[in-house]
């Protein structure tokens, strides 16, 4: 027993030497499977990692995420609901056909098809029809103007229209095929999918000759995947698992600020929380610095409202209420408000340690949460049930996955909204006139006016912004990016 | 013998009926799973839309027959997130859980039984003591822990075995392992708990009045005897091994149909989450069923009943 120990011990100090030849193969473990390979259906991120690499987009992001063209060349609009896309005429899908305007005309239509039932439509439902208007051009009407159109055609892949009318969806699905640097070898559901490297690829020679994708849903598991060279690179860590590679020489753990936000909503519209006063003392109960070194070991960002600085919209000089629990506690009494019971609605999704932070932090000021852990249907429908059922507080990790304060405060607490308790007039007018006007200006104002609004009604606190964490072995070269995306074409050995 | 085989089969189908009722009693408990289904930004349209095109605006009652008509007809529908039949996406899973389960059988058996002998054997002896230790260490041990100290040692120390995966003859052993030591504590008991009894037995002094040694008395006579109440067990640990595979899937990515439920709940994919339940529970009545009959037909005193 003794010397399994000493070898157990050895084994977390020490890592193999790997042969250190070049492959020509990536292995990457994933927590999960791919749902579904057709990249107009599922979109969780297992799923996307894999399938974006066998598709092009229209357009896409740079390493900066500035939107820059991909199957298009240029855009303009003709009026406030028209927009033109030039496309690429050297772009051939892996079959060896060209790709075409009617496949790209082909692809939105298919997403905005209600009978298709895409779990994507809300984000691309504003698309009203695409038309093939040139050789080499397509146009699209949104139904009003729609300036976070291209923020969503980020994540349009293009589908070769004869090929998934021949095959039939389910097929599609089945065995799918794009003009994107990789294609799909092999598929075996629940186990793993290999890609092989698209040589005539237009924008160059893929980086590997194959990439495998394996489902390892325990996260032990994949760092001793990636300890052993069984895999290359893996994603979603904690922190804690970050600090303990730390010591790894081999490996490395990559991490990037994303587009997600984690926030508390607070209920308006019911409740102790009904009054102002309750709100303010919450946000400023709440120390969010702490939240971020005790709970996120560094591994997160502070916001000063409920929006990433990754997003479009997002405002820097509105001040984020202070942590000051005296003052947290005077408003609480001020209002009669000493001792009040606060619902806190759950589900085993959420990090339960930040629900008992702030069940901590609010105690403290004088407040009584008492968190309700249900399952996630029960959750969900209490939670976007009415004021009454919804409990005074949650929490939530939210990403539009389209980086646009549109995406987020829209859904969250515009009036009228599933997730919002809360109704400010001068709120919704704001949050609708940003997303009827294309000038990233007006948009911007427009956003400065919703976020004051939000700092002092308090119907939810920002409390900071996510970061995506990956592990890789050292000489693997990529920097991940805000949105979460997975281009394997953006990754090399180290020579 | 008719009437015990027709009885425990109509237990069986009662059972069955019972823990189909049940899964879609709990699938509906918190009224309808609609709004796992759809993403969080929907509209309150989009959701009331789904609900209709999947029938959960129905009343209750009719669903329910609805969904026992779909059964009836082995039809377990279609997974609303993987787009595929649940019936296809459930049988690519069940071969691997089988492998498995048949592996980790081998270990429990192949380990518990002469550990249930020796303990007898050696009844009151150190090294019987010692052996007890051990058999309840297997058994104590939480397999997401077992399983990774496995991992840990002979993944990734030693480098002997593949830490995860199903690519390979030998990535069955590290999970079968995980698995079978749970298992294997209930044989060597009942091994142990057998023989004592039948090694007290009048047979076994004449045996050795006869002339016949300790060792060949127990090699004829005891172990023959002492195998009746094990192979029944054998029959009910199956069960129990397919409810465990859950974790220790889970931990070594055995792509089998523990993993396919953890990855379903995730996934909301509440079809596939059924069609688990509803296989794993039907297993687990058919073994049972089939260890009282295999009961009955090795002790003849079983079926002739009073």
């Amino acid at each position: 027993m003794g010397k399994l120990w000493l070898a157990l011990l050895a084994g977390l100090a020490v890592t193999p030497a790997q042969a250190a030849a070049v492959k020509d193969a990536l292995v990457v473990d994933l927590p999960g499977d791919v749902a579904t390979m057709d990249p107009q259906l599922q979109w969780d991120t297992d799923s996307y990692t894999v399938y974006r690499n066998i598709f092009d987009n229209l357009v896409t992001r740079d390493s900066t995420g500035k939107i820059v063209p991909q199957v298009a060349t240029a855009w303009h609009y003709t009026d406030d609901k028209t927009i033109v896309f030039d496309l690429r005429t050297d772009i051939k899908f892996q079959d060896g056909t060209p790709l075409t305007p009617a496949d790209v005309v082909f692809s939105v239509q298919r997403i905005i098809d209600p009978a298709f039932r895409s779990p994507q439509l809300s984000q691309f439902n504003q698309i009203a029809s695409a038309d093939v208007t040139g050789p080499s051009q397509v146009t699209l009407h949104t139904k009003t103007p729609y300036p976070a159109l291209l923020a969503q055609l980020v994540k349009l892949s293009i589908v070769p229209k004869a090929y998934v009318q021949k095959l039939g969806n389910q097929g599609f699905n089945q065995k799918p095929m794009g003009s994107g640097p990789y294609r799909l070898q092999d598929w075996q559901r629940g186990v793993q999918s290999v890609l092989a490297a698209n040589p005539a690829y237009w924008r160059g020679k893929p980086p590997f000759a194959t990439v495998t994708f394996r489902a390892v849903p325990d996260t032990a598991t994949r760092i001793a995947d990636l300890r052993t060279g069984r895999a290359d690179i893996t994603r979603g860590l904690s922190p804690d698992d970050a600090i303990a590679l730390k010591s790894e020489h081999a490996l490395k753990v990559l991490s990037v600020p994303t587009e997600r936000v984690a926030y508390l909503f607070i209920n308006a519209e019911a409740g102790p929380t009904k009054d102002v006063r309750v709100r303010q003392a919450i946000a400023m109960a709440i120390d969010r610095d702490t939240l971020i070194t005790a709970l996120q070991q560094g591994y997160a960002k502070p916001v000063n409202i409920v929006l990433t600085p990754a997003n479009f919209g997002y405002v820097s000089d509105i001040p984020g209420w202070p942590y000051d629990p005296a003052r947290a506690r005077a408003l609480i009494k001020e209002a009669g408000a000493e001792g009040a019971k606060l619902q806190f609605l759950t589900s085993p999704a959420y990090d339960r340690r930040l629900n008992e932070a702030v069940q901590q932090m609010l105690g403290e000021v004088g407040l009584k949460v008492e968190i309700v852990t249900m399952d996630q249907a029960t959750y969900l429908k209490r939670r976007q049930g009415t004021p009454q059922e919804a409990g005074s507080l949650s929490q939530g990790r939210w990403s539009c996955a389209c980086q646009d304060a549109d995406g987020v405060i829209f859904p969250l607490f515009r009036s009228g909204s599933i997730w919002s308790k809360y109704s400010n007039p001068a709120f919704d007018a704001a949050v609708d006139a940003a997303r009827s006007v294309l000038d990233p200006a007006k948009r911007l104002a427009e956003y400065h006016k919703a976020f004051t609004i939000l700092r002092e009604d308090v119907p939810g606190v920002g409390l900071f912004q996510d970061v995506a964490i990956y592990a890789a072995r050292t000489n693997l070269q990529w920097t991940p990016t805000a949105n979460e995306a997975f281009f394997v074409m953006d990754m090399h050995w180290t020579p | 013998m008719p009437r015990h085989i027709a009885g425990r089969v109509g237990q069986a189908l009662v059972a069955a009926f019972g823990v189909l009722s049940i899964v879609f009693v709990v699938l509906h408990l918190s009224g309808d799973p609609t709004l796992l289904l759809v993403p969080p930004d929907a509209s309150a349209a989009q959701i009331a839309e789904l609900r209709h095109a999947l029938g959960f605006d129905r009343p209750l009652l009719a669903q329910y027959l609805a969904y026992l008509g779909q059964l009836a007809h082995f039809d377990l529908g279609q997974s609303l997130v993987q787009r595929a039949p649940v019936a296809v996406i459930l049988a690519a899973r069940i071969p691997y859980t089988v492998e498995l389960a048949l592996a980790a059988l081998a270990v429990a058996i192949g380990l518990g039984l002469p550990a249930g002998i020796a303990m007898a054997v050696w009844r009151g002896r150190p090294a019987a003591r010692l052996l007890a230790v051990v058999v309840l260490a297997g058994q104590s041990l939480p397999t997401f822990w077992s399983g990774i100290l496995l991992i840990l040692l002979f993944g990734v120390t030693l480098g002997w075995l593949p830490t995860s995966g199903a690519d390979s003859a030998s990535s069955v052993i590290l999970p079968a392992v995980a698995l079978g030591l749970v298992t294997m504590a209930g044989f060597a008991r009942m091994m142990r708990i057998a023989m004592l009894d039948e090694l007290g037995r009048d047979y076994v002094a004449a045996a050795r009045a006869r002339g016949l040694s300790r060792g060949a008395a127990i090699l004829r006579h005891v172990l023959r005897n002492a195998a009746i109440p094990v192979v029944t067990i054998a029959a009910l640990e199956i069960g129990n091994l397919l409810a465990g595979a859950v974790i220790v899937e889970t931990v070594f990515a055995w792509p089998g149909i523990g993993q396919l439920a953890m990855q379903s709940i995730a996934a909301r994919d509440f079809l596939v989450v059924q069609a688990v339940v509803l296989f794993v529970s039907l297993v687990y009545i058919g073994m049972n069923l089939l260890a009282d009959l295999a009961y009955a037909w090795i002790d003849p005193r079983i079926r002739r009943g009073p």
